[in-house]
């Protein structure tokens, strides 16, 4: 299969995850997705998945260190008939420290392919970048564009390979291709789903329920732009690792465009004045 | 003070000096004791049995019941003798720093069979027509939906009303507690104890339960009837018409609604400006807080951001009854242990009064239905339009 001969997983497939013997020599630092002999950048000597679960799975973790990798962000995306609307906010947190209110959360892979963040913003960023090579790599030999599901199937397939060892992250592919509107969540678990609407971090249940109310599939572009607003923004009313501004971005025929990018500290003055 | 006089505080208090509180915070379960075994009344002698005159008279059991306890599943075996570093398990006494002569906890704890988990969807919230509770009525017990139809706003008394969550044998113990409580704070002082003060009462009995696997989180909405406000003579008439096709549990409500017809007694400052609505949240690990809006449960955040979005005080009861049936119905949407129907309490200064239970399944096909006829309406406007534009 084409895929998979782009992926080079073919090859390894058979094997275990992890080769305790070829972990043991220093390779190289980055992965090399699509070379014939795929290898995988782990820590030498030492097991990263089952030097982890012990820390996040039990109560009490490990003499009392317990490692939580929380998504907290609010993300969401949904499909409608003029495309997809991505609406993030932009705050990075650092445990309770807030380290940035100006982070950006949407990752522009090419002209027609956005993906957003959230979890830990380095695996996100070094991810999505490396995805983004991917998919240049994919256009220069196919001579065309990749489809949406491709592109999520690629990141999907370099989470499974690092599955358990600690990464996090929780995206959404959204783009338009021969298909149409596409939107696809990947998981650092490496769960791919497709639906009409997702919201991904710790915000995404206060999403969820705005989203939800004023769903349809037949909205219009500048009811979709509210709707996408409005739900961030309650979540960031709500969540406390979600807040800064609200940034909306609207992927359409002929690519993606940036709707708008709001304080939500404005959002919150503007609805509140709706509501009198 | 009438909080301290309900809970027997100054009869005990020359046995713990330090600590005024932790007198009152013993569980009187005659019931379920005795049915466990026939030990006579001297085996809990070794309690502090205490006054009887106390409402608030609890009981720890003695060490060897745990031993005979009916839980089978995942029993660690009991000890005997008290250890003060032991975890407390249900109805003993955390650890406390003075000496006793009660045996406090009485084992090392016992697990239990499986996670409570809080899975419910309430809310509760005021507005200038009074207060609205709602909730979702399914109990859940890990992963089985083990009562579709249950009842989480339990009335306490005509102008009162709670909201459960957490687990519903402890909620509905504790609220009963609780209205007996405030029904022979009102007999003994012949006014009404207000929100607030029912809210602390509520607060100071959990106290003593903190640490223990005992999960309560309720709203208490109420009204609160000031020096100010219209007599209970008008009140009652109304809350009579209106409870009448209710069930009402306790028929002591009834009786305390036709008995007040004099002025109630004078009262503090205080009072004069504390009438109207009021809704407080109170948690079984101490929290006590007074807010205009509070959603407790697994499906709360679901709820929080409909409610956000849409609430204001200005709001017509029409109004306010829709935004709590949406945003429960929202959370059930979206939440597992949330679902089935939608209760609906509304207070105001007449007292509650309960809406009929809806089904969750006609909203949903409501719903559909509205989207249908938006979706065709647009189509229509969208070929007139283009009718028009063609003739042109």
């Amino acid at each position: 299969m084409a895929l998979l001969d782009v992926c080079g997983i073919s090859d390894w497939l058979k094997e275990d995850g992890f080769n305790a013997k070829a972990a043991s020599v220093d390779k190289v630092n980055h992965f090399s997705f699509a070379a014939r002999t795929p290898e995988f950048a782990v820590p030498v000597g030492v097991d990263p998945a089952k030097f982890l679960k012990p820390l996040t799975d039990n109560e009490d973790g490990v003499n009392g260190v317990k490692l939580e990798l929380e998504h907290g962000t609010t993300t969401l995306a949904f499909k409608f008939q003029h495309g997809v609307m991505v609406a993030v906010d932009s705050r990075a947190s650092a445990g309770s420290y807030i380290s940035s209110q100006t982070c950006k959360k949407v990752i522009e892979i090419n002209p027609y392919l956005l993906g957003t963040m959230s979890g830990s913003a380095a695996d996100c960023m070094y991810w999505e970048r490396v995805l983004a090579k991917e998919c240049r790599i994919y256009k220069l030999r196919n001579k065309e564009r990749i489809s949406v599901s491709a592109a999520s199937k690629l990141l999907a397939n370099m989470m499974v390979g690092y599955r358990g060892m600690g990464l996090s992250m929780g995206s959404m592919i959204c783009g338009w291709d021969k298909k149409g509107p596409g939107l696809y969540y990947v998981d650092d678990n490496a769960v791919r789903l497709s639906a009409n609407m997702f919201s991904t971090g710790s915000g995404n249940c206060y999403a969820y329920g705005v989203m939800d109310s004023g769903y349809r599939y037949d909205l219009s572009v500048p009811e979709a732009y509210d709707l996408a607003q409005r739900a961030v923004f309650h979540a960031t009313h709500r969540d406390a690792y979600s807040g800064g501004t609200v940034n909306i971005y609207h992927m359409q025929e002929k690519g993606w465009i940036k709707v708008s990018h709001e304080n939500v500290e404005e959002l919150y003055h503007r609805f509140a004045a709706e509501k009198k | 003070m009438a909080l301290q006089e309900v809970c027997g505080f100054n009869k005990l208090s020359y046995l713990y000096p330090e600590w005024n509180i932790s007198a009152s915070a013993f569980v009187y379960l005659e019931e379920t004791l005795f049915s466990f075994h026939n030990r006579k009344n001297t085996d809990f002698g070794g309690f502090f049995t205490g006054s009887n005159g106390s409402p608030l008279e609890l009981y720890v059991p003695v060490a060897e019941y745990l031993k005979e306890s009916p839980l089978q599943f995942g029993q660690a075996s009991p000890d005997v003798t008290p250890q003060p570093t032991a975890k407390p398990e249900y109805c003993s006494l955390p650890t406390l720093p003075f000496p006793t002569d009660i045996p406090l906890s009485a084992s090392s704890s016992i697990p239990l069979p499986f996670q409570l988990s809080h899975g419910t969807t309430t809310l509760a919230f005021q507005f200038q027509g009074g207060v609205i509770a709602a909730a979702d009525t399914r109990s859940s017990c890990s992963g089985l939906v083990a009562c579709p139809s249950s009842q989480k706003i339990l009335p306490i008394h005509s102008h009162l009303v709670g909201t459960t969550s957490g687990t519903s044998a402890d909620c509905f113990l504790w609220k009963r507690i609780l209205a007996r409580e405030l029904r022979l704070y009102q007999l003994r002082h012949r006014r009404r104890l207000s929100t607030g003060g029912a809210a602390k009462l509520l607060a100071h009995m959990l106290h003593p339960f903190k640490g223990t696997e005992l999960c309560v989180a309720a709203t208490l909405c109420g009204w609160d009837v000031g020096d100010n406000e219209e007599t209970e003579s008008t009140i009652s008439a109304h809350t009579i018409e209106k409870n009448e096709e209710e069930t009402i549990e306790r028929n002591e409500s009834l009786e305390m609604v036709c008995q007040k017809s004099t002025q109630p007694a004078p009262v503090g400052n205080l009072q004069q400006n504390m009438s109207g609505p009021r809704l407080f949240y109170v948690c079984s690990d101490g929290t006590r807080l007074q807010g205009e809006l509070f959603s407790v449960g697994s499906g709360s955040p679901y709820a929080y951001s409909i409610l956000d979005r849409d609430i204001c005080w200005e709001m017509s009861v029409d109004e306010a009854v829709a935004l709590a049936r949406e945003a429960v119905y929202r959370a059930t949407h979206r939440d597992a242990y949330s679902g089935n129907n939608v209760d609906l309490y509304h207070i105001t200064a007449m007292g509650w009064k309960r809406r009929e239970r809806e089904e969750l399944k006609e909203e949903y096909y409501r719903e559909k239905e509205r989207e249908r006829e938006k979706v065709a309406e647009r189509r229509r406007k969208m070929e007139k339009a283009d009718g028009s534009k063609c003739v042109k």
